[in-house]
């Protein structure tokens, strides 16, 4: 286990050699936030709360909402998978003897953690600071969000390897990365909460693995489940992410087979 | 000498979806599912043994980087069976990679963005090299190859030749008891390429290593491996010494008779005259028994003879000779 640390930290590390972007990131990311807050605001005019939601509560979930997304790339894991089979990189990976898919994941996630550190908290920090955020619902709904975030990558890693690996037999991943980005963009919750949908959709919605990259952390740390539920859907949650592990399993064993019986 | 790769009767065949010419033939391979076969490597045996240098030559296409891939068990063979180390390699291919190097000419296996040294250290996790090993092998490998002035260089930053250089240093350091280089001096400049085969030939020799390469260019065998296996249009078609090869596929070497005052046109039984400018005349020994005593015992009247001289082909020129005539004889193909 620790050669995929070793990756991750080296991946940390190498997003250091990139000062520039890493500024223009920033300057990036600050303008996206304050975007969606501002919509909020707008829309919210000077009606007090719409749905039994307050303002105040849902610039706080449009904070929260970009923390995950915000810092992983989850193209970058769909076209590194997808590149690496379609020019036979890949083949450089079955020489060695480490796992190709654990090794993009934990690539990923190390950048992850560096863009989580340099980029969002200093963005939410400073966007909180204009507009104000609530606090967490209670210490345990603190604690709870943090373990719903680090679930959170959890499941957006697994989800983009699936799509990456897809990508093998489509040849193509520039189409599933923009298929990715819509679907998280309706089903995680990051345009618009679920307490916004229909009613029969949101039912639906909520128990798609993607409810848990966006939606339920922010959800947790809004107060908007109580002790039970979060534990439930906590559990629930890592039952997707079993799940999603098992079939970027399953199809890295078919992808690699196939191009160790018939070539790349 | 116990043998550590052995190949017996191994063919490969890939299925490639057949495409049809044409913005209508586009169509047509869309919703057909016709498939060509083509064999990549077809009933080639060898055996290695421990410590031998092995050159693994033929044209592009002929089969060598499938060879090498199935050696390494990133491909499956259709027909036959190999053993590396004792094991079949695509069954364990992990416990594989543990005691091979491959060092591929055209495919990184450094990582783009972080210097050298980083990269090894990666390796060494991913290998579980014991520090004490690591230290020892990075320092005395990157010494031999003067890696020192850019080991702290990202990998981007470097010229093709220094890259390679590092690709051998790292698929070096776990000490795996066979190296596979495939086309490892493609590319390279002359004083890259001699620099790289004098490493290998020393690695070979002071360290052990079993070394197999697959290359076009016929002075890396010359200067890196006394046996040479070739192969042409996925067939095997020598194997043995490399100074055996030209009486194995017969070219003939290159006589030169100077005189002192024509003697008019000279036919030899022993040696064929390819060209005559008088007082120097050109032969061919197109057989290999034939000695000079014998030429001059034909010549007969040798107090005109002033100068003489016997060539010996070099390599290139055996298998460009070799190549000739298989295309004359083949025109099918």
């Amino acid at each position: 286990m620790s050669i995929y640390f070793a990756f991750a930290r080296s991946a940390f590390m190498t997003q250091l050699a990139y000062r520039n972007e890493v500024w223009a990131n920033m300057i990036g990311k600050l303008v996206q936030v304050f975007a969606r807050v501002a919509i909020w605001i707008a829309i919210y005019g000077s009606t007090a709360s719409i749905a039994g939601v307050s303002l105040k509560q849902m610039v706080t979930y449009a904070l929260l909402g970009g923390a995950v997304t915000g810092a992983i790339r989850y193209e970058s894991i769909i076209s590194g998978i997808g590149q690496a089979l379609r020019t036979g990189d890949v083949a450089v990976w079955l020489l060695k003897p480490a796992s190709f898919p654990l090794y993009v994941l934990a690539t990923e996630l190390g950048r992850a953690a560096f863009r989580f550190v340099i980029l969002v908290v200093p963005t939410v920090a400073v966007v909180a600071a204009v507009y104000g955020m609530l606090p967490p619902a209670s210490p345990f709904h603190g604690v709870m969000f943090v373990a719903y975030g680090l679930l959170a990558y959890t499941i957006i890693a697994l989800l983009s390897a699936l799509f990456g690996l897809v990508a093998f037999w489509l040849l193509t991943s520039f189409s599933l990365e923009w298929m990715m980005q819509a679907i998280l963009n309706l089903l995680s919750g990051q345009l618009i909460p679920f307490w916004f949908f229909p009613a029969q959709v949101a039912a639906v919605a909520a128990h798609l693995p993607f409810a848990w990259i966006v939606y339920y952390p922010s959800a947790v740390w809004l107060g908007r489940l109580d002790a039970t539920e979060t534990l439930a859907y906590f559990g629930l949650g890592l039952g997707w992410a079993a799940l999603l592990a098992v079939g970027v399993a399953l199809l890295w064993r078919m992808a690699s087979t196939r191009i160790v019986v018939q070539g790349g | 000498m116990a043998e550590i790769i052995e190949a017996r009767g191994v063919s490969k065949r890939f299925r490639q979806h057949r495409r049809f010419p044409g913005f209508l033939g586009a169509l047509k391979t869309l919703v057909t599912a016709e498939y060509t076969e083509v064999e990549a490597v077809s009933d080639v045996s060898f055996a290695i043994a421990q410590g031998e240098a092995v050159g693994y030559l033929g044209p592009n296409g002929a089969g060598k980087s499938t060879m090498i891939k199935m050696m390494t068990g990133i491909l499956v063979p259709s027909a036959g069976d190999i053993t590396v180390l004792g094991r079949t390699p695509h069954r364990e291919r992990q416990a594989n990679a543990r005691e091979i190097g491959v060092v591929f000419g055209q495919r990184s296996q450094l990582w783009w963005d972080l210097p050298v040294v980083d990269s090894f250290e990666l390796h060494r996790e991913i290998y579980a090299i014991p520090r004490p090993r690591f230290d020892a092998n990075l320092k005395s490998l990157s010494q031999l190859l003067e890696l020192e002035s850019f080991l702290e260089r990202a990998v981007r930053q470097l010229s093709l030749g220094q890259r390679m250089r590092a690709e051998i240093v790292m698929a070096l350091l776990h000490d795996p008891k066979i190296l596979f280089l495939d086309e490892p001096t493609i590319g390279l400049d002359v004083v890259a390429k001699d620099a790289v085969r004098k490493f290998l030939s020393r690695v070979n020799r002071e360290r052990g290593t079993t070394i197999i390469l697959t290359t076009h260019d016929l002075q890396d065998i010359e200067e890196i491996c006394p046996r040479l296996i070739m192969v042409d249009h996925s067939r095997l078609i020598f194997d043995g010494e490399t100074a055996k090869l030209r009486s194995a596929l017969g070219s003939a070497r290159r006589l030169m008779l100077e005189f002192a005052s024509d003697p008019g046109p000279l036919e030899l039984k022993a040696a064929r005259l390819t060209s005559d400018d008088g007082l120097r005349k050109h032969y061919l020994l197109e057989r290999d028994d034939i000695s000079l005593v014998q030429v001059l015992d034909e010549i007969g009247d040798t107090t005109q003879l002033k100068d003489i001289s016997v060539e010996e082909p070099n390599i290139e020129e055996v298998i460009r000779t070799f190549y000739q005539r298989r295309n004359a004889e083949l025109p099918a193909r």
